[in-house]
């Protein structure tokens, strides 16, 4: 088996709008890096004194369209005011930094011969729809984009998407423009359109609930989940384990993250709430398990007996794990 | 009193100036048996009949591909790999689109997106196996082994004559242990007919008959001329003209890292009543490197004259089986060689060598374009 992880070097970083920066990171050794194409993320595992950090994010492509891939990934990060991974980064990193970064890997998939494709993005959703948007432009496919923010000086690489979508492109700032007709938009499609959305999560079910209205496949409206493992609401807690050992986490910060960084012995692969391997027997909780993950029933998380740790947190002040 | 104008201080040349200055340029560097494969290319992947309803497991550019239709016909390519335990898909099985994994039954979608993962309740959105973009033309179907962002079908190379009625071809493969490039070198090289085909492609006089090379954009192409001469035997005898005097016109074409076409045209200096003053041969040369030292290889000789007669069929498919055989034959010869002979030589080039070497130029840069 390969490790899913290389070791990593920021090799470039640029201001894009007055949140969002970009980052380019190049492999340590400075061979060619695993192909990404269009959709695909990178985890990066990243952290200093203040703590470990496991953040997803969308490549966005080549800096020079239609080029072949070039020596290094690009991500552009949006610094979130109460999420302290992204804070981290635009804080910590500069060329040269060192980061642990996966493969690509793609749940965000182009499919090819649609008669027509629709590319929603909101805010930092971009970064997978502007690829996107490379890729069908290089392949002369049949699409339109919609690109949806509060103003254009908060709208990263509005300019490159116009120049390379011309009349394809709309561009929505919802701060004069108000919030887009959603329906509106998908009735307009033609037969077979296929959709792609990325953007805040309510933008996401407004689309599928417009979709379901028009009675729509919902295979027909694609999007990837990131992780829940975190929100702005979050709060600390502490974990106890089996030998005794209290494990303060906190607010920004992942259980099975804290207790790898504390030398536990743990089992985790996709950091997601998916595969179930970070899987973990609850013995006890003072307050309500917070299940964020796709791997367990509705039965199965209400019977409270196990968490995914990667994701899942609690609603209280101690957890006792099987650990 | 003079002035003396400022100059620059005098800078004492280091060790590492005298060895850039010594470094060669970079476009003395030819693609050879160790330059990385060309990825981001259309490659022929399989005769479109072969693709059916068995996966069918080959390598392209060292990456292992199961092939296969759906119901509706469609060809579909995805690594030969399962992303979970690195079980080779094409020894699973087929359920509708959909392939299964023989070893814990993941079962892979057209995308290679995993839509059921036996073990667990809901599949995780990872789980995919990379597709590759492939696309039928004619007898063929090609693949893009590089950035799918970048396969655009419009570049799939034309060759409309494979699939014209008007055109009788006859058709042959190989699997070559040698090296691409070589094989792209040795096709766009007409000086070595005489000897290596002298029954079939070469006659003497043929070698010394003018020759002007140029390139367009990333292809290179060679023209030849020979007028007022005998017909070689491969072309006059399937149309029947051999007491005929002719002229000879000839264009070999490097078109692309996957694809090599030429052709023959002879005019009959005084055609019998009814035939044909002119005959025309397309000669298209598809290959698609397995690995730096091995190919998959599929030619086509197609006539513009009588494409139903089944002699002249029989007739070219065996004087152009023989020749390629001479030509796997000699690659084959050649590449072992040159993995085996403890000690290094660098080739000598002689001026008709020059085509080859632009091929291998295009070829190096292209590659060093995408290796960065």
């Amino acid at each position: 088996m390969q490790d899913k992880y290389l070791n990593a070097i920021v090799v470039g970083r640029r201001a894009l709008t007055d949140r969002i920066t970009e980052i380019l990171i190049a492999a340590q050794d400075g061979r060619a890096l695993p192909p990404a194409e269009a959709g695909s993320h990178i985890e990066l595992r990243f952290g200093g004194e203040d703590g470990r950090f496991l953040r997803h994010y969308s490549v966005v492509g080549a800096l020079t369209a239609g080029s072949a891939p070039e020596p290094f990934w690009r991500i552009a990060v949006q610094r979130e005011n109460r999420a302290r991974g992204s804070a981290f980064i635009h804080g910590n990193f500069v060329v040269g930094t060192h980061l642990r970064v996966s493969r690509p890997l793609n749940a965000f998939r182009l499919m090819r011969h649609r008669p027509k494709t629709l590319l929603i993005a909101g805010g930092i959703g971009i970064t997978p729809i502007f690829a996107m948007a490379r890729s069908l432009d290089a392949r002369h496919e049949n699409f339109s984009a919609v690109y949806v923010g509060l103003e254009r000086a908060t709208m990263a690489y509005v300019d490159e998407l116009e120049t390379l979508c011309g009349d394809r492109l709309s561009v929505v700032q919802t701060e004069y423009d108000g919030i887009p007709d959603l329906k509106a938009l998908l009735a307009k499609q033609p037969e077979g359109a296929q959709v792609y959305v990325c953007g805040p999560g309510g933008m996401i079910e407004a689309l599928v609930a417009a979709a379901a209205e028009l009675g729509w496949a919902p295979d027909r409206i694609r999007y990837e989940v990131f992780n829940a493992a975190h929100s702005p609401e979050d709060e600390g807690f502490e974990v106890r384990l089996k030998d005794g050992m209290t494990i303060p986490i906190g607010a920004g910060m992942t259980i099975l993250d804290a207790l790898e960084a504390r030398g536990v012995e743990t089992y985790a692969d996709c950091r997601r709430g998916e595969c179930g391997l970070c899987t973990t027997a609850v013995i006890a909780c003072d307050g309500e398990l917070d299940h964020r993950d796709h791997f367990f029933s509705d039965e199965d998380k209400a019977e409270g007996r196990q968490m995914t740790i990667c994701c899942s947190r609690i609603r209280g002040r101690v957890l006792e794990l099987d650990i | 009193m003079a002035t003396i104008a400022p100059q620059p201080p005098k800078r004492q040349l280091s060790d590492n100036d005298i060895f850039a200055a010594m470094e060669p340029h970079d476009s003395g560097a030819f693609a050879n048996n160790t330059t990385p494969l060309i990825r981001n290319t259309w490659y022929a992947c399989a005769r479109s009949t072969e693709i059916g309803r068995t996966p069918l497991a080959r390598k392209f550019l060292g990456v292992d591909v199961v092939l296969y239709r759906t119901l509706d016909g469609q060809p579909v390519a995805m690594r030969n790999r399962c992303p979970h335990r690195s079980f080779p898909l094409a020894r699973g099985k087929l359920l509708g689109d959909k392939l299964v994994c023989g070893y814990h039954g993941m079962e892979f979608g057209t995308d290679g997106v995993c839509s059921k993962l036996p073990a667990l309740a809901n599949v995780p959105a990872t789980a995919s196996v990379r597709t590759f973009p492939i696309a039928d033309r004619g007898p063929l179907t090609w693949i893009w082994m590089g950035s799918p962002d970048l396969a655009d079908e419009a570049l799939i190379p034309d060759t409309w004559w494979l699939s014209d009625p008007n055109w009788g071809t006859v058709t042959g493969d190989f699997h070559i242990n040698a090296d691409y490039v070589g094989m792209h070198e040795n096709l766009i090289d007409q000086t070595h007919f005489p000897f290596l085909h002298p029954d079939t492609v070469g006659t003497p006089e043929y070698a010394r008959s003018k020759l002007t090379a140029s390139t367009e954009s990333n292809q290179v192409v060679i023209r030849r001329e020979l007028l007022n001469c005998a017909p070689p035997g491969v072309y006059g005898k399937p149309a029947d003209i051999m007491d005929k005097r002719v002229d000879r016109t000839s264009e070999a074409r490097f078109v692309s890292p996957a694809l090599h076409t030429a052709y023959a045209r002879v005019r009959v200096h005084e055609p019998d009543e009814g035939k044909p003053g002119l005959y025309r041969y397309n000669i298209t040369h598809v290959f698609t490197p397995e690995t730096n030292n091995s190919i998959h290889y599929w030619w086509f000789n197609s006539r513009d004259y009588l494409p139903e007669d089944e002699a002249i069929d029989t007739f070219m498919l065996e004087a152009h089986t023989q020749a390629y055989s001479e030509d796997v034959e000699a690659l084959e010869w050649i590449n072992e060689v040159v993995r085996t002979d403890g000690e290094e030589q660098f080739d000598l080039s002689f001026a008709p060598d020059k085509p080859g070497l632009m091929a291998r130029r295009i070829m190096y840069k292209l590659a060093m374009g995408e290796a960065r």
